[in-house]
């Protein structure tokens, strides 16, 4: 098993380094002048120069990427071109909003979306596995944004029982920061009424991110359990009496839900990418939001950064994924051992 | 839903329909689940305590990118400009009225080359420490060191060491030349606390690293450097001791939360629902209506002087041809815009200078949209070789809807007079970065100018001189060698009067050449709520100073 997880390791290393020479390059060829940005609207040509040559942006493009290559090899992100911070410490700041709304939204597709999977299958074409579909259709053709939107004007605007925007009610102030997730760090501070705000600043937005993993774990848990349900063995479960019940939840849904646990993985990256529209219009201060100011002020060595650590954070998803998979199915480590 | 708050209404609903569900076979696991959702729901619906307690100030307006008030100069830095940190001068109300704020006085001698400043004795530093002539001294020597944008106005008559101490509240600044713009540029420049940033300087970098994210001011309210979050949170206490007193105020605010909103529906609807005080003060023009419908919030409007401006490079053909930009300018449908996109929320400007500064030529009249004087100007302009044939690229910045409105409808109506305009989506870093070279500038470009500081020296003096060609306010690339001589004798003059004549023939020269296209004066709309009271507008600063405002519960 250490084998089989050092090769995961091993081969997700050439593609963060590609990630990172890809990304610069692309980072610089886009039009814009960070200088020009940096120095302000009331800047002079020659003040823009000043700041081009101090942040080495005049230098030739290979020269450019070379340090930056080492910088990150280094365990240096830089510092932000637009407030001069370093980077680490603004991405540090906002990962753990993204994180804490992309678990929360993981565990609502998973936890649902196999549940919903497995009762789907265990009614083939009834009346269950019919509406099963329609929702997983719909989940996966709605607009986020479209749909972020609605349960904002239902559940905030009309209902007003739950939060529109941000993390946490301004009145309540923050819990003192240990990991920068609100609902560990509230729990921590034994702040319960914080807890509470937290989870209810959360529900929208996870529920917004979730809804189109869950289709998609629905569908393939679905699926998963029924090509299961064909299996001799449970054929022979079955002819040794065993429940209905007992069968799918213990004997074919551990069988079914390797490709389920592969599409978490997948789906992992997506909802942190997808996390960028949901910030915005939920106003989660993630590293989604962080972006899209990077964007829009060109602040490229953000912009570099926040895909690196999305590519960082995908990567060991991934490697997570491969062994949890080598766990449910010891076959599939055997096979590359 | 009867007497049941919606909460408790919701619970109950989703109970009755939990207790509903037929509890066999499939079903049972399905109730049990729903149950949890049911039970969730109801505990998330509970209302908090907390709410019923007073609520801070909440800002929603956006955050500059650094704290540090001489390492960047934009509309969101004015915010901690105003309130955090204090000038030697400063803007106040609407027109602006530039009064005497850390400086008690001042004098310029006679060729317009020394200023000698004279602060008022009291004033004290966030941290207790009395504010003195070497405090103000080192405020300019960094400022002019660090040479970042709010250095800009100063650094080409200015340098670090002719800035000097002559007396305990006494400071000079000797020019190199006259430059009559200095003291209406005074309120750019911050005053900061060498004692706080002294501890925190790395590599000679004046402590910018560090005030980035902290403050050094004396300003009417105090940051909290530790739940500072760039560009998402800003916490803000009342100083007691801020050296203008609180005599004026008698409800003032104590504790301010700047929470700026990405999305502008989001913002709204936030503002709505109460969770912010204060949008941003461009307020969609088709939200006004909905906002004042609200019982609880209202919109303020105030004339601002920003200037809406669709840019020509008159470097390039066709537009250095000056029919060619006359038919461009004809073109332009600025009442559709102003009165029907707009809705009216915007006043017509004729120049590059608002209509509400000094220094406009008397009668100034604005271009009209008439299609037929522009196929006129547009044949001289093919009469005369120029190339309307191609298509003319208009750059907008993406997430500002106006500017896309804009080029959308010059679009329609250019093409009604036989020339094709091509729109490119672009953001401000974008076009701003291409804007140093004549040969990179865009044909067309969409933006404002807002109000740095108040002179006309901020609109068509920076704008329409060669010598700033490169930056991104002069980028039509307009050369007028007479427009030059007066926009620079305007510069160098102290005496206001001959200033204003020297403008007003400046902008009259260019206004007839029509490098571009000048179309609106903005009106600023703020949403408020309507516990937020005090609220007092000016354009340099766009009414975010809080030490004028009170709260109602």
């Amino acid at each position: 098993m250490a084998l089989y997880i050092l090769r995961r390791i091993a081969l997700a290393l050439p593609a963060l380094f590609g990630l990172i020479l890809v990304t610069f390059i692309l980072s610089r060829v886009v039009p814009g002048d960070p200088a020009a940005t940096l120095a302000g609207d009331a800047a002079t040509p020659a003040q823009i120069a000043d700041i081009r040559a101090r942040y080495g942006l005049d230098k030739p493009l290979l020269e450019q990427a070379f340090v930056h290559v080492r910088q990150v090899l280094s365990g240096d992100l830089g510092n932000s071109v637009f407030s001069g911070r370093p980077v680490s410490e603004e991405i540090l700041q906002r990962l753990p909003a993204t994180l804490e709304l992309t678990f929360v939204a993981l565990f609502f597709a998973t936890i649902i979306g196999v549940v919903l999977g497995l009762i789907a299958a265990l009614d083939h074409n009834g009346p269950i596995d019919h509406l099963v579909r329609i929702v997983s259709v719909g989940g996966l053709a709605v607009a986020s944004f479209w749909l972020a939107i609605m349960l904002q004007l239902q559940f905030s605007m009309e209902w007003d029982i739950l939060p529109l925007r941000g993390r946490m009610d301004v009145a309540l102030g923050l819990p003192p920061r240990i990991t920068g997730f609100l609902l560990i760090d509230s729990l921590a501070a034994g702040r319960f009424d914080m807890f509470v705000d937290a989870l209810r600043h959360l529900v929208l937005p996870a529920v917004t991110l979730a809804l189109p993993g869950l289709a998609t774990i629905a569908r393939f848990t679905r699926s998963g359990v029924l090509e299961a349900l064909q299996k001799d063995y449970v054929l022979y479960a079955r002819a040794a009496g065993y429940g209905r019940v007992r069968l799918a939840a213990i004997y074919v849904l551990r069988n079914a839900v390797t490709v389920t646990v592969t599409q978490v993985g997948l789906l992992f990256g997506a909802l942190i990418s997808g996390a960028v529209a949901i910030e915005a219009v939920f106003d989660w201060p993630g590293l989604g939001t962080y972006a899209v100011q990077a964007i829009l002020s060109a602040d490229y060595k953000a912009l570099l950064a926040v895909t690196l650590v999305v590519g960082v954070v995908y990567a060991v998803v991934n490697v997570l994924v491969d062994v949890a998979q080598a766990l449910i199915d010891p076959r599939v480590a055997e096979q590359i051992s | 839903m009867g007497q049941l708050c919606p909460e408790a209404w919701l619970a109950r609903e989703a109970m009755r329909v939990c207790s509903g569900a037929r509890n066999k076979g499939l079903w049972t696991m399905m109730t049990r689940w729903m149950h949890s959702i049911c039970l969730t729901l109801t505990l998330l619906a509970a209302p908090l305590d907390a709410q019923a307690q007073q609520r801070p100030l909440v800002w929603g307006d956006t955050l500059p990118a650094t704290l540090d008030p001489h390492a960047i100069f934009d509309v969101p830095s004015q915010f901690t400009l105003l309130n955090v940190y204090d000038g030697l001068y400063r803007y106040q109300g609407n027109p602006p009225r530039l009064e005497p704020w850390l400086a008690e006085s001042h004098s310029v001698s006679a060729d317009g080359l020394t200023w000698d400043f004279t602060l008022r004795a009291g004033a004290k530093f966030h941290d207790g420490s009395e504010i003195t002539a070497e405090d103000v001294a080192y405020s300019f020597r960094r400022l002019l060191t660090m040479r970042r944008a709010p250095s800009a106005a100063f650094t080409p008559v200015l340098t670090p060491e002719r800035v000097t101490v002559t007396g305990p509240r006494m400071v000079r600044f000797v020019l190199s030349e006259p430059y009559a713009p200095f003291l209406a540029a005074m309120p750019l420049v911050a005053i900061v606390n060498p004692r706080v940033i002294a501890p925190h300087v790395v590599n000679n970098d004046w402590g910018a690293a560090w005030l980035a994210a902290n403050s050094a001011g004396s300003g009417a309210y105090r940051i909290n450097p530790a739940t500072y979050q760039a560009r998402v949170a800003l916490d803000m206490e009342r100083f007691p001791d801020f050296f203008q007193g609180w005599s004026g105020n008698a409800r003032p605010i104590d504790s301010v939360r700047v929470r700026p909103v990405l999305e502008t529906s989001t913002r709204v609807l936030a503002l709505m629902r109460g969770e912010i005080d204060a949008t941003d003060s461009y307020l969609p023009t088709d939200q006004v209506e909905r906002v004042e419908r609200n019982p609880r919030t209202r919109v303020a409007r105030d004339e601002s002087m920003r200037v809406f401006i669709i840019r020509m490079n008159n470097r390039r053909a066709p537009f250095d041809n000056r029919d060619a930009r006359l038919c461009f300018a004809h073109a332009f449908n600025y009442e559709g815009f102003n009165n029907v996109i707009l809705r009216g929320f915007v006043v017509r400007n004729a120049g590059p200078n608002p209509n509400n500064l000094w220094g406009n030529p008397e009668g100034l009249a604005p271009y009209t949209f008439d299609l037929a004087k522009a196929r006129e100007h547009c044949d001289r302009a093919r009469a005369a070789g120029a190339d309307l044939s191609r298509p003319i690229e208009i750059h907008v910045q993406n997430e500002l809807e106006q500017t896309v409105q804009a080029a959308q409808m010059f679009q329609a109506d250019l093409r009604r007079v036989g020339l094709n305009l091509r729109i490119v989506p672009n953001t401000w870093p974008g076009i701003t970065g291409a804007t140093g070279r004549a040969e990179t500038t865009p044909d067309m470009w969409i933006h404002w100018v807002s109000t740095y500081f108040v002179d006309p020296e901020n609109w068509v003096g920076q704008m329409y001189d060669s010598q700033f060609h490169g930056t991104w306010k002069a980028s039509s690339w307009y050369s007028n060698p007479e427009v030059d001589r007066l926009l620079r004798a305007a510069r160098t003059n102290l005496v206001q009067a001959e200033r204003q004549l020297l403008y007003a023939e400046a902008t009259r020269l260019v206004v007839a050449d029509s490098p571009d296209i000048w179309v609106y004066n903005t009106v600023n709309l703020r949403g408020l709520s309507r516990r937020v009271s005090g609220y007092s507008f000016s354009p340099v600063g766009s009414g975010g100073e809080i030490r004028l405002m009170s709260l109602e519960n």
